[in-house]
């Protein structure tokens, strides 16, 4: 493995890819409980509504976050010549998700022990 | 080349999409039951911006579940198998993504409500 | 340059070895050498080989970062080791380690197969495709032309970027960093007049779409080159490749002339 930071956000892109892959088919399986009506619906919202999913809703957070903005940096690579800034723009992209993961996790954090409706 | 291309269109088509849906739907994070969502996928609009959303992200999602593969030397030979098999997995989640959206009308009972 | 007390320093430089006739796997092995001022890794590989293992194995040729032949990994990074100082590459524990390019066949010690490497360099026709109006004296060509090419002729075929893209490393069908490189030059070139013929073959399953901008190559490349650009401006061009194969026959057309009136 050639070490170095366009090595680790090809491989977490890959990974967090994968794994949202993975998510979205379920994801589309367990809202698909609608066809079913309402009933069926709020039993698999209840069921869904335990400490441990809602922990991994903020690891899911994470990735769609890291995925999201590494892919916005791609973006900027494909369309202008960051050569000399490539690294930074890596840091970034990694800041920013790392931010936007916690600002966003610690609602849920709370919400997951009860603290808050 | 189009693989590339539908790859970066969908992706900038899903910033858009993803930042509404995490404002929209999940923000505050809270208990989401089905009157909840109604009031906002019960408008056509909404339901058409859901199914484009939709249709965004599973363009992406198997194009770029595509790509992964096609980087390992021993897949290639396969690309047919599995370009076949995300065709099939994104038309049978399409279809049952836009009934589910759709599914979003007010019941019988909630209309008597009225 | 550093030395302790005013005197050389002993370092210790770790090599990996490996010979097919009798190893099975490749293994480190370390030798303690005298860190002299202006010593480059390559006179520390020749000074093992000359009085203490004859049997190191290793390519080397112009000793000054022309020929292309010494590239090896030394502690994780692709370099040429005939201009790289021996003190630089010390790291905190007074170690310096030298392995082969990484991913590619190990033929022996240090020296790798590079078949691949070369496959895939005369797959993209490295050679220049003229018109058919040869001019008498020159082709004229715009300093602004030249500009675009970004140097890329002056690679020299060493294969770091090469061994270092992850892409190679998970498939060999790949085309690589430095013949897209190379393509690039030919396509770029107002003097080549298949432009369309090579993009046409760069949009494959194996070419410019493969890459990730992962940007190994530009960390490895001793030349400072950049494959990362060269491919992101291919892929443009590949998705507009037939108005590119009329503007070049179009150029062509003026190829002879003084560059002044071709700009207005």
């Amino acid at each position: 493995m050639y070490k170095s930071t366009g090595f680790i956000s090809f491989v977490l892109r890959r990974f967090t890819g994968l794994v949202l892959v993975g998510y979205l088919f379920v994801h589309i399986w367990v809202i698909g409980s609608a066809t079913r009506g309402a009933e069926a619906f709020n039993a698999q919202m209840e069921a869904l509504e335990t400490p441990v999913t809602l922990i991994l809703e903020i690891l899911l957070l994470a990735a769609v976050v890291y995925h999201g903005f590494d892919g916005i940096r791609l973006l900027i690579v494909h369309y202008f010549d960051v050569t000399d800034s490539r690294k930074s723009l890596f840091y970034a992209a990694f800041a920013i998700s790392a931010l936007l993961t916690i600002a966003g996790g610690i609602p849920i954090l709370l919400f997951a022990l009860g603290l808050t409706v | 080349m189009r693989i590339f291309q539908m790859q970066r269109i969908s992706a900038i088509a899903l910033v858009a999409f993803m930042a509404i849906h995490m404002v929209v739907v999940h923000y505050p994070p809270g208990h989401l039951d089905f009157s909840r969502v109604l009031v906002r996928l019960g408008q056509p609009v909404w339901k058409v911006i859901d199914i484009a959303f939709l249709f965004a992200v599973l363009m992406h999602a198997l194009t770029g579940a595509y790509d992964v593969m096609m980087d390992v030397e021993r897949v290639t030979p396969y690309k047919r198998v599995f370009a076949g098999l995300a065709i099939v997995a994104g038309i049978v989640a399409f279809v049952y993504g836009t009934m589910t959206i759709i599914a979003f009308q007010p019941s019988p009972e909630m209309l008597a409500a009225f | 340059m550093t030395s302790v007390n005013g005197r050389s320093r002993q370092v210790l430089v770790r090599i990996q070895r490996f010979n097919p006739d009798h190893d099975e796997k490749p293994y480190l092995q370390a030798f303690e050498v005298e860190a002299k001022p202006g010593m480059t890794l390559l006179d520390t590989l020749i000074e093992i080989k000359e009085e203490q293992d004859g049997s190191v194995t290793f390519r080397r040729s112009c000793r000054h970062a022309i020929c292309g032949s010494c590239a090896m990994n030394v502690n994780g990074t692709n370099i040429l080791v005939c201009h790289e100082p021996l003190r630089k590459h010390v790291d905190r524990r007074g170690r310096v380690t030298i392995r082969p390019l990484p991913y590619l066949p190990i033929i022996k010690d240090l020296v790798v197969d590079r078949t691949s490497f070369w496959e895939q360099y005369l797959r993209v026709k490295p050679w220049l495709v003229p018109p058919d109006d040869v001019p008498e004296k020159e082709f004229r060509v715009s300093p602004e032309e030249v500009t675009a090419l970004h140097n890329a002729e002056k690679c020299i075929m060493c294969g770091a970027c090469y061994s270092a893209c992850q892409v190679i490393a998970l498939n060999k069908q790949y085309i690589g960093p430095h013949a897209l490189l190379k393509a690039f030059l030919r396509v770029l070139d107002p003097r080549d007049s298949s432009p369309g013929e090579r993009l046409a073959d760069l949009d494959g399953a194996d070419g410019v779409f493969r890459c990730h901008t992962i940007f190994n190559c530009i960390d490895a490349c001793p030349k400072e080159l950049n494959p990362t650009q060269a491919i992101e401006t291919l892929r443009k061009l590949v998705q507009k490749r037939l108005a590119f194969e009329e503007a070049r026959q179009e150029r062509q057309t003026t190829l002879t002339r003084p560059v002044s009136l071709v700009r207005d």
